[in-house]
């Protein structure tokens, strides 16, 4: 009785359109075409894999953005965390201000983005100038849009895995790193043996997430690059968007969708449980 | 200079650019927002405005930034209700008496993976057909896919943190299942109830995706505002920072406030 609203409101609003977009991804249905929607089977699916180039692209595009980020921010959020675990006073003080990219609308972090890769008149490539550098045209090179896009999700969402990460290190118990330092662990030894297994559960559960949120990356792109330029920078869910709500073609939009929705289901199971085997070594 | 003295100073200046680097961006648009329109196109770059140009602000307010404030709270804070009303009950269900075992529990977990886009899609052309696209109730509706599994999902976590004899002695008084709920059990989650209301806050103010398909020209949330100065054919640089900064203001002011909150938020609960 006490779940059933919330089951009847998560059924409306997720199962029931899945089951829908399912049944739509089978038909040939579009809102511009005045021919009739007619069942046609896999053929969605088979041209997606076998001969959509620009689908094909747009995946492989968004899987090594979900590679560079992932590997990055945990990177760069590992020396942050450490860093941070070395302040013992007042260490709030500076972990508010670097958590504040975390909650806000990825909107204005594209807005910040479009501002800051200005290549005119931007600070970037003007502090790139004053060390004799002359900046890439950023967001307006083939070359230089995607990564314009993984620096600003970097940009937001280091913080974050620093904070997860952050957690990690302090639940550590001390007992085992002073055992393993009497025992002649140090630098990467102590890393690689004790640091490492200690933190990996719940640094795991932050790349998850961060994955995840990563294959799904739209809103910096619709705002920082539309996809451009060509498509250099289209990601599977912009270029789903674009199918489906630009090019008035939701059968074929479905299709992608579901596509997306078994790498990611497939990425994030075989990831969990590469997770779980590490951890039981 | 010893070398713990050496390690010390290096520590503090590696934070410190670490700082500076998630922060410029911050001051960048601060700065950009009290910019006249002329202090934009010159090369080198204004990095600090002469003077504070404030006239941005009530600029974009006119511009409908204000209309996309009122409504951005208006979805945030409901789908924040529909979030604590529906997800609490539902959450004592399956930490208390295990329904729908592990099951329910995964299912809910699991959308949050889902891509927005395939819920969205569908959603457009059930939405389309019943009239609810560019309406508040759809924008709401919408925003409970992602937020009411959320809420579950952490308050699950902090009903099972608590200990079961005192729900039991209520028992043995006489108090009945919703009494318990509603008496006992409210008031001793109720961190987990701002961690809740927090993230379903933040998530539906902070959103595009289904807010941009959803909106139309009656209702306008402000990252749709801010998206559509920007794809204009005349772009309002000072108009449009000024916006940005009104849309981080709520986030940032809530974050601050509940700061301890925010890890187990942040990890879906995975942190306490």
């Amino acid at each position: 009785m006490m779940v059933g609203p919330a089951v009847a409101v998560l059924f409306l609003v997720t199962i029931a359109p899945l089951l829908f977009s399912l049944g739509v991804s089978f038909t040939n249905l579009q809102f511009s075409s005045p021919q009739p929607m007619r069942w046609v089977g896999i053929d969605n699916y088979v041209t997606l894999v076998m001969h959509d180039v620009r689908f094909q692209t747009a995946l492989v595009r968004t899987l090594l953005l979900v590679a560079a980020g992932v590997l990055a921010q945990t990177v760069i959020g590992y020396i942050i965390a450490s860093l941070l675990s070395r302040v013992r006073r007042n260490r709030a003080l500076l972990l508010s201000p670097i958590l504040i990219p975390a909650v806000i609308s990825p909107v204005v972090a594209g807005w910040q983005g479009r501002m800051i890769f200005n290549a005119s008149y931007g600070p970037l490539n003007d502090l790139l100038a004053r060390f004799g550098i002359q900046g890439p045209a950023w967001l307006a090179s083939p070359q230089t849009s995607l990564l314009s896009v993984f620096l600003t999700d970097t940009w937001q969402w280091t913080p974050f895995l620093a904070l997860v990460i952050l957690a990690a290190i302090e639940s550590q118990p001390q007992e085992l790193i002073e055992a393993a330092r009497l025992d002649g662990a140090h630098g990467w030894s102590m890393f690689r043996r004790i640091t490492l297994p200690l933190i990996l559960p719940v640094t795991s559960i932050g790349i998850l997430l961060r994955g995840v949120d990563l294959f799904k990356t739209f809103d910096l792109v619709y705002i920082l690059t539309q996809g451009g330029p060509g498509n250099s920078s289209e990601t599977l869910t912009f270029l789903t968007y674009l199918e489906g709500f630009k090019f008035f073609n939701p059968s074929y939009a479905s299709a992608m969708s579901f596509i997306q929705l078994v790498v990611v289901t497939i990425a994030a199971k075989g990831f969990l449980g590469f997770m779980q085997r590490q951890e039981s070594v | 200079m010893s070398k713990r003295f050496m390690f010390e100073l290096l520590k503090w200046l590696a934070l410190f650019v670490v700082l500076v680097i998630f922060l410029f961006p911050l001051f960048w648009i601060i700065a950009s927002s009290l910019k006249t329109r002329g202090e934009f196109f010159t090369r080198p770059p204004i990095w600090i405005p002469s003077h504070a140009e404030w006239s941005n602000y009530p600029d974009s307010l006119g511009r409908g930034a204000l209309k996309g404030l009122v409504d951005s709270f208006t979805i945030a804070f409901s789908s924040m209700l529909v979030s604590l009303l529906l997800g609490s009950p539902a959450a004592y269900a399956i930490a208390r008496f295990q329904v729908g075992k592990r099951n329910l529990a995964f299912w809910i977990l699991s959308i949050r993976m889902f891509p927005p886009i395939a819920t969205i899609l569908p959603l457009f052309v059930i939405f389309r057909f019943v009239g609810l696209v560019d309406s508040y109730f759809g924008l709401i509706l919408s925003y409970t896919v992602f937020n009411l599994p959320f809420a579950i999902w952490i308050l699950k976590g902090f009903i099972e943190d608590l200990p079961r004899e005192i729900e039991e002695a209520a028992k043995v008084d006489g108090a009945s299942r919703f009494q318990i709920f509603r008496n006992i059990v409210i008031p001793l989650i109720a961190p987990g109830l701002v961690v809740v209301a927090l993230f379903t806050f933040i998530f539906a103010w902070n959103d595009f995706a289904y807010a941009v398909i959803f909106s139309g020209s009656k209702v306008t949330p402000l990252p749709v505002v801010i998206a559509q100065f920007a794809g204009g054919h005349e772009i309002l640089w000072g108009q449009i920072s000024a916006a940005a900064i009104i849309a981080i203001v709520p986030a940032l002011v809530l974050a601050t406030f509940l700061q301890k909150y925010l890890t187990r938020g942040l990890t879906m609960g995975a942190i306490k």
